[in-house]
């Protein structure tokens, strides 16, 4: 079997292939580098294949944490293995959107699910799930309500403010000023899409659009990103796992490599 | 019966007949230019040769909230969003070419001034390579003492007798000396009537509010060598002199109590919850640094005198200019507070910001608050934020009125 | 062979210790020192003078003092420089000279007038239409202003024959340092990214004379050995800076070797070659001229594209790497420009935003290692 471990800043997914490339367990806990998490993400993951820690060949760590993870047969970065992992699920997507707690990505694909080109945000939550948390936090909801409420929403209310901290205040004064919850939730959205939609300017997107990361959880999110780019766009299956899916794609290909090497000689 | 028309109606008709007739010129194969706000448009007005200014198109557009799609289409196509706000939204136009707010003819000629910061420099010279068309730059060196240096005047000087001959090359005529020397004359004639008009706040009560200013100041940036540039400022100061003489203020529904100064530019995109917010508590904004920056004064025909007096812009001038100018401004409006806008696109104001508030203050004891905020990206701009500094302002302000009647109480008792 | 390798590691020692090093630099040549701003001021009148230029492009630093004067978006350069002279770092200089290549550098140069006054600000302004006649001769006058407020600080009168001198000094570190990044491509296993950074960072804090004569042994050290293959991906790097040392570093680990580069802190510095004729002002004049491509001279070809893209078809680069100096304005505009030519030409860019201050690379880390993935299938 093989293995791949997408260690984050905030969570650690693990991702477990069987031998004909199959998809065995993933699992995801949240707790990123640096604390237990990677560990028990791993620990569940191998219970839920029923595998051993011996039956795995070949280990691909990717993530923030990648570097500091010790049983790694090798580390490759995120960007690599979002693509890997999303060609792997899903054939025809061209370009995929990855939103993340601190980061978000845009990264266009070619065939094999090879990185053609990507861009990251630079350093500010502004497009992020953290702008969502912020969101939830003044708008007294759990992060995962925020969807259903901005569902709800009747009157499209513009946040404009790219910063969090302004957006933070800009949403309490429409608060005070009578504002929906509902119209402000989806406001948040919308203000997320357009800084995506700006980073998908940049690389140069096609379709099919997928996305992946913890905010493809939210259906709201996904539907107003297809609005916004006027362009379909499917949230992928696992979404949070895709990393570590890749990364256990990546270990498949190497052990699979390696064995041919091997054959040769 | 005669219908006179209003300085406020000609305003509106004469932006609408300049962007109008730049579209009709471009239609007609005319050569148009685009050019930064305080240039020396003499050259251009003698040729006969039709101007947009970007700067007040980008304006236009974040005043009427249009500003978010140029300014994400320039960001697109990878420019940075801590750059310049004009910059981007006119970047962006320049891809899109077309706005809900108006439209403005594609130039044939660049026409750049570099008194006013280094950034049109950059933004200009992007114009010139992606529409291949041909740049004017004219370099005046920013004033690191207080006069204007002497080979910098040669310098400036050079420049425009170069452009000369570059705008002859490009308009194959003949440059008009004579023509030359009359347009300088009413732009300076303009400039004038443009100053002795916003002078006329410093009446008590102020006939003027100072949001008005702001819509004045399109004329000035886009006419100032036209005869209709100067008549519309005549006009201006008649009636506002009118109303100073008869000790009108600036609102007919409330009172000027205090009287402030704007420093930098507006907050286009939040124009109007920025001017009510201070009129609901009676706070005139009644004079910036603005004034000045187009009080372009020179000798008929003198073109070093004319190098010289682009080159003393305020942005173009060195720290101790600019605290002189504005307590200058403190005493002769007698102000009561200050508003610095913390303007996020640009730098070159910014980064004195701090000091000149420090030492206004210190020279005068005038109370000041810095609110953050950008010229026309909507989404650098807290309005909470900006209410609560502008109270804040207040409270200092009236404690400053109550000391002061304390005081005049107290020496009459004695 | 040895020789050249310890003069390579003592140059990078040097630069990752400004203070002692320009301190031992004063001492071995008994000269006071001038500091110098980004991006070019006339080192060799300094020189002449008699006083050690010193470059300031910054440092790492905990900044607390500079935001009396400026806000948090401020490119990370001009803070830091503001900060060391606020905290007094900077107290052994008898001047700095300032030149006014963009707006924050106009507003840096009268802060510190103020907040700084016990070291005197030269303020300087190049011209931007340096190409017309009437912009070389201000050059000249400026050059000559220049000079004498150096004389003033000194008390003596600088001779043309020591500017001369000092100008020829100054030409030949520019060629030997033309020599070095020739000789570093076509060696990146011996000179990796960050020892070809920081030995050419090491030449802002000591005698230009001595400096010039330690490169050229390891050009020569260079020259002896043969070429060395790049095994992961050869780049052309742009930007400001290609700071902190950090990135070069990770740069290195990952494999990327720097073909050539287009710094304002390093081959901008010295890939324009003095002209022949003329008097001495004239030559240093020349070379402002002379400059292409650089990022803070007007010019309205705009040729940095056109430029990058020949460098990588010169040396075989794969790859630009642009290291996007957070808040310098002009840089910001540039790219998108080089940006869309780059991408016509169908060359891979890596645009990293960066911040001399920065203290966390993971995110720079990724996109690097992503980029070298993505362009070398071998490394997955």
């Amino acid at each position: 079997m093989y293995l791949g471990i997408d260690i984050g800043s905030s969570s650690s997914k693990v991702a477990i292939l069987n031998a004909r490339k199959e998809l065995a367990a993933t699992d995801v806990v949240n707790m990123g580098t640096g604390t237990a998490g990677p560990k028990a993400a791993l620990e569940n993951a191998l219970r839920a294949a029923g595998a051993a820690r011996e039956d795995i060949k070949y280990i691909v760590a990717t993530g923030y944490g990648r570097i500091n993870f010790g049983e790694a047969d090798q580390q490759i970065t995120e960007i690599s293995c979002h693509a890997k992992g999303v060609s792997h699920l899903m054939k025809d997507v061209e370009t995929v959107i990855d939103i993340g707690g601190q980061d978000a990505k845009v990264i266009k694909i070619g065939k094999d699910g090879k990185v053609k080109n990507f861009v990251m945000n630079e350093k500010c939550a502004a497009g992020t799930g953290r702008f969502l948390e912020v969101m939830a936090r003044v708008l007294g909801c759990r992060i995962e309500e925020l969807s259903d409420l901005a569902e709800r929403s009747v009157h499209d209310i513009p946040i404009s403010s790219v910063c969090t901290v302004f957006a933070e205040s800009e949403v309490i004064s429409r608060l005070a000023s009578g504002a929906a919850r509902e119209d402000v939730a989806k406001g948040a959205h919308n203000a997320i899409a357009k800084r995506i939609m700006g980073m998908c300017s940049r690389v140069g997107y096609e379709p099919l659009l997928a996305m992946t990361g913890g905010v493809a959880l939210n259906r709201n999110m996904v539907k107003l990103m297809g609005i916004e780019l006027g362009q379909p766009v499917i949230a992928a299956p696992y979404p949070q796992a895709v990393g570590a899916i890749g990364a256990a794609v990546f270990a498949y290909e190497k052990s699979e490599r390696a064995a041919e090497r091997a054959a040769e000689a | 019966m005669e219908n006179k028309i209003t300085s406020k109606q000609m305003l509106a008709d004469l932006l609408d007949s300049h962007y109008r007739s730049a579209l009709e010129a471009k239609a007609a194969g005319k050569i148009v230019a685009w050019a930064t706000s305080i240039c020396p448009q003499e050259l251009l007005e003698t040729l006969d040769i039709d101007v947009v200014y970007p700067e007040n198109h980008a304006a236009a557009i974040g005043a009427r909230k249009h500003a978010s799609e140029f300014i994400e289409q320039a960001e697109g196509t990878g420019y940075s969003s801590d750059i310049c706000s004009y910059a981007r939204v006119n970047l962006g136009y320049a891809d899109i070419r077309h706005s809900e707010a108006g439209d403005i003819p594609m130039p044939d000629l660049i026409f750049c001034c570099s008194n006013i910061c280094n950034t049109v420099i950059k933004w200009y010279e992007n114009l010139a390579k992606t529409l291949k068309i041909p740049l004017i730059l004219f370099d005046m060196p920013f004033n690191h003492t207080f006069e204007i240096p002497e080979h910098s005047v040669a310098y400036m000087r050079g420049q425009i007798d170069h452009a000369i001959c570059k705008l002859e090359e490009i308009t194959k005529k003949r440059f008009d000396y004579d023509k030359f020397g009359e347009v300088m004359e009413l732009s300076n004639q303009t400039c004038e009537w443009w100053k002795k008009a916003t002078d006329l706040a410093k009446a008590e009560p102020s006939p003027l509010n100072g949001f008005d200013m702001f819509n004045y100041m399109a004329i000035i940036v886009c006419m100032r060598g036209k005869k209709e540039g100067r008549e519309v400022f005549r006009l201006w100061h008649d009636e506002l002199k009118e109303k100073a003489d008869l000790g009108i203020g600036p609102w007919k529904d409330r009172e000027e109590k205090y009287r402030v100064m704007w420093d930098g530019i507006a907050c286009w995109p939040h124009l109007s919850v920025t001017y009510k917010t201070l009129k609901k508590y009676g706070i005139n904004m009644v004079t910036s640094t603005y004034p000045e920056s187009w009080n372009i004064l020179y000798e008929k025909n003198d073109r070093n005198g004319m190098a010289a007096a682009y080159s003393a812009n305020y942005a173009n001038r060195n720290l101790d200019y600019g605290t002189g100018n504005v307590i200058k401004l403190v005493r002769d409006f007698r102000l009561d507070g200050i508003i610095y806008h913390s303007n996020r696109s640009c730098k070159l104001m910014d980064f004195r910001q701090y000091e000149v508030q420090r030492r206004i203050e210190a020279a005068t004891g005038v109370p000041s608050v810095i609110f953050d905020g950008d010229q026309t990206d909507p989404r650098v701009f807290s309005e909470a934020q900006y209410e609560t500094r502008i109270q804040a302002l207040l409270e200092m302000m009236e404690n400053n009125k109550a000391e002061r009647q304390e005081q005049c109480k107290n020496s009459k008792r004695a | 062979m040895q020789e050249f390798k310890e003069s390579m590691k003592a140059l990078q020692a040097a630069a990752l210790h400004p203070g002692k090093t320009v301190r031992l630099s004063m001492r071995e040549t008994g000269r006071e020192a001038i500091g110098c701003f980004p991006i070019y001021t006339p080192d060799e009148i300094v020189y002449a003078a008699g006083y050690l230029p010193v470059g300031m492009w910054g440092g790492k630093t905990q900044i607390r003092l500079a935001d009396k004067y400026l806000q948090g978006f401020c490119c990370s350069i001009m803070r830091a420089n503001m900060e060391f002279g606020l905290q007094g770092t900077y107290d052994f200089l008898k001047a700095v000279i300032i030149p006014a290549f963009c707006d924050t550098l106009k507003c840096i140069c009268e802060n510190w007038k103020v907040a700084v006054p016990q070291i005197p600000a030269i303020p300087m302004v190049y011209p931007q239409n340096r190409k017309l006649e009437t912009g070389f001769r201000y050059l000249i006058a400026e050059l000559k202003r220049v000079k004498k407020e150096i004389e003033g600080i000194k008390g003596a009168e600088i001779s043309e024959a020591e500017l001369e001198k000092a100008f020829r000094i100054y030409e030949e570190y520019r060629a030997v340092m033309r020599d070095f990044v020739k000789a570093s491509a076509v060696h990146p296993l011996t000179v990796s990214p960050v020892a070809r950074h920081l030995i050419i960072k090491a030449g802002f804090f000591m005698d230009k004379a001595k400096y010039t004569a330690l490169v050229r042994g390891i050009v020569e050290g260079l020259q002896a050995l043969p070429e060395e293959k790049c095994r992961g991906v050869k780049a052309v790097a742009t930007g400001l800076i290609g700071e902190p040392a950090e990135l070069p570093e990770i740069f290195g680990e990952n494999g990327i070797c720097i073909a050539a580069d287009d710094f304002a802190q390093e081959s901008r510095q010295f890939r324009v070659k003095g002209r022949e004729e003329g008097s001495v002002w004239e030559k240093m004049a020349y070379r402002t001229v002379d400059q292409e491509g650089c990022t803070f001279l007007f010019d309205e070809e705009k040729p940095k594209g056109r430029m990058l893209i020949r460098m990588t078809e010169e040396t075989g680069a794969k790859a630009v790497i642009v290291c996007m100096m957070k808040f310098c304005d002009p840089e910001e505009f540039d790219f998108p420009v080089i940006k869309e030519e780059l991408e016509a030409a169908r060359i891979p860019i890596l645009c990293l935003e960066i911040d001399q201050q920065m203290d966390s690379f993971e995110q720079i880390r990724t996109r690097v290692q992503s980029f070298v993935e993505m362009l070398n299938e071998d490394v997955i």
